[in-house]
């Protein structure tokens, strides 16, 4: 194959768009998609600090690489989730990338910090480990780029990562997740603006970024994952995909443009009164918030927890 | 034919080009990259028998 820009010998052909590139004109490539996410959405505006949440793997680190080739100043925060080897391992890529570009990663240890980890947490609740996970990850986040004043969080959440949310979502048709679903999360009280800053590109791309940079990223799949619903659902779309190119892309954009306009009623009703948690500051419709009270179940306060379920594979 | 990540042998008889080999070993093209020797390949890349393939898996759970 050919590169579609240049001619030359290609390195990635990418059916989606029915094109295949070498490897520069593939990097520009996927500078132009973030480009153009961030331009579509309004994710950025000049002079906005942005808060990269790193965890070593492709998406965080191809992110954090291709803010910085578009000139956008961002730091990185890698989260200890006290997962064995696994997290040891994430947590070395995320510092060696940092160090060898000379960027600022702030670390948060959750078991140094908190005093649990997301093992514990899991054992302590009784649920699968990603929910306790993924609300902890969301919450200090948040907690974090509110503590030092940054106006955006941008994570690596791709366009298959998206597109498997999605699908999750509407085979139980959670109306209120569906209304919530977007690349931009503007900002609250309390809650700094989320962005996705990678959902024109997908998981094949992103990981071909990373070869094709030199990125070492971690390429061990997190242990807990496995069995994660998640992954059943992106088998089904890439095996749609392999069938009829484009149809994750088509899936997930016709839902921006045309679907969620129609819950998003939903989504504001379930989102209630917020009111400060006596604890942490954080909104929170309940007595405590989501995080203070895993916490206090998992460091052994006997508060009984009731995790409401997360949105599929957050 | 060998492959690395796991490092296995496998026994396909080249040239083969990409599509045929993932086809014969029931991958889906869309979830892997396949590097061959240190290069990143297209689906239509000739592989042949003394190649060193590495098949990378793109899907991730978290
Ligand atoms: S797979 Fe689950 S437990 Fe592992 S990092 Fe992702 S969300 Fe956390
Ligand atoms: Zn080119
Ligand atoms: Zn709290």
């Amino acid at each position: 194959m050919k590169c579609r820009r240049c001619r030359g010998p290609a390195v990635i052909d990418i059916r989606r768009h029915n094109a295949a590139f070498c490897r520069d004109c593939f990097l520009r490539h996927c500078r132009e998609q973030v480009k153009r996410a961030i331009k579509d959405h309004e994710m950025i505006v000049p002079g906005d600090r942005v808060l990269v949440a790193v965890s070593g793997g492709k998406d965080s680190l191809a992110l954090w690489d291709l803010l910085a080739e578009l000139e956008i100043e961002a730091d990185g925060l890698y989260l200890g989730l006290g997962i064995g080897d696994y997290s040891d391992e994430s947590g070395r890529h995320a510092r060696d990338f940092a160090v060898a570009r000379g960027r600022r990663l702030i670390e948060v240890d959750l078991r140094e910090e908190y005093g649990f980890d997301v093992p514990v947490a899991a054992a302590a609740t009784r649920r699968a480990p990603c929910g306790a996970c993924g609300l902890s990850k969301r919450h200090l986040f948040n907690d974090v780029a509110l503590r030092e004043g940054y106006d955006a969080i941008a994570t690596g959440h791709n366009l298959d990562d998206e597109a498997a949310v999605l699908l999750g979502n509407v085979l139980r048709w959670e109306t209120g997740y569906l209304g919530r679903q977007a690349p931009v999360l503007p900002n609250a009280p309390g809650f700094v603006r989320k962005i996705k800053p990678l959902v024109r590109l997908g998981e094949r791309e992103m990981a071909a970024y990373c070869v094709l940079t030199g990125i070492d990223y971690q390429v061990d799949e997190c242990p807990m994952a496995q069995g994660n619903r998640h992954l059943g659902l992106k088998e089904v779309l890439d095996a749609l995909e392999e069938r009829s190119a484009g149809a994750k892309a088509a899936f997930l954009f016709g839902f921006y443009d045309r679907g969620r306009e129609h819950f998003l009623e939903e989504a504001a009703a379930e989102r209630g009164d917020l009111r400060p948690c006596p604890e942490c500051g954080s909104p929170t419709t309940s007595e405590l918030c989501a995080f203070c009270t895993l916490r206090d179940r998992a460091t052994g306060e006997n508060v009984p927890v009731h995790l409401r379920r997360a949105p599929v594979g957050d | 034919m060998l492959l690395r990540n796991p490092r296995r042998e496998i026994e396909i008889a080249g040239p083969i080009t990409v599509v045929k080999l993932l086809q014969q070993l029931q991958i889906n093209p869309e979830t892997v990259l396949l590097i061959q020797g240190d290069t990143l390949v297209t689906r239509d890349a000739l592989l042949s028998d003394g190649d060193d393939i590495e098949i990378r898996p793109v899907t991730s759970g978290g």
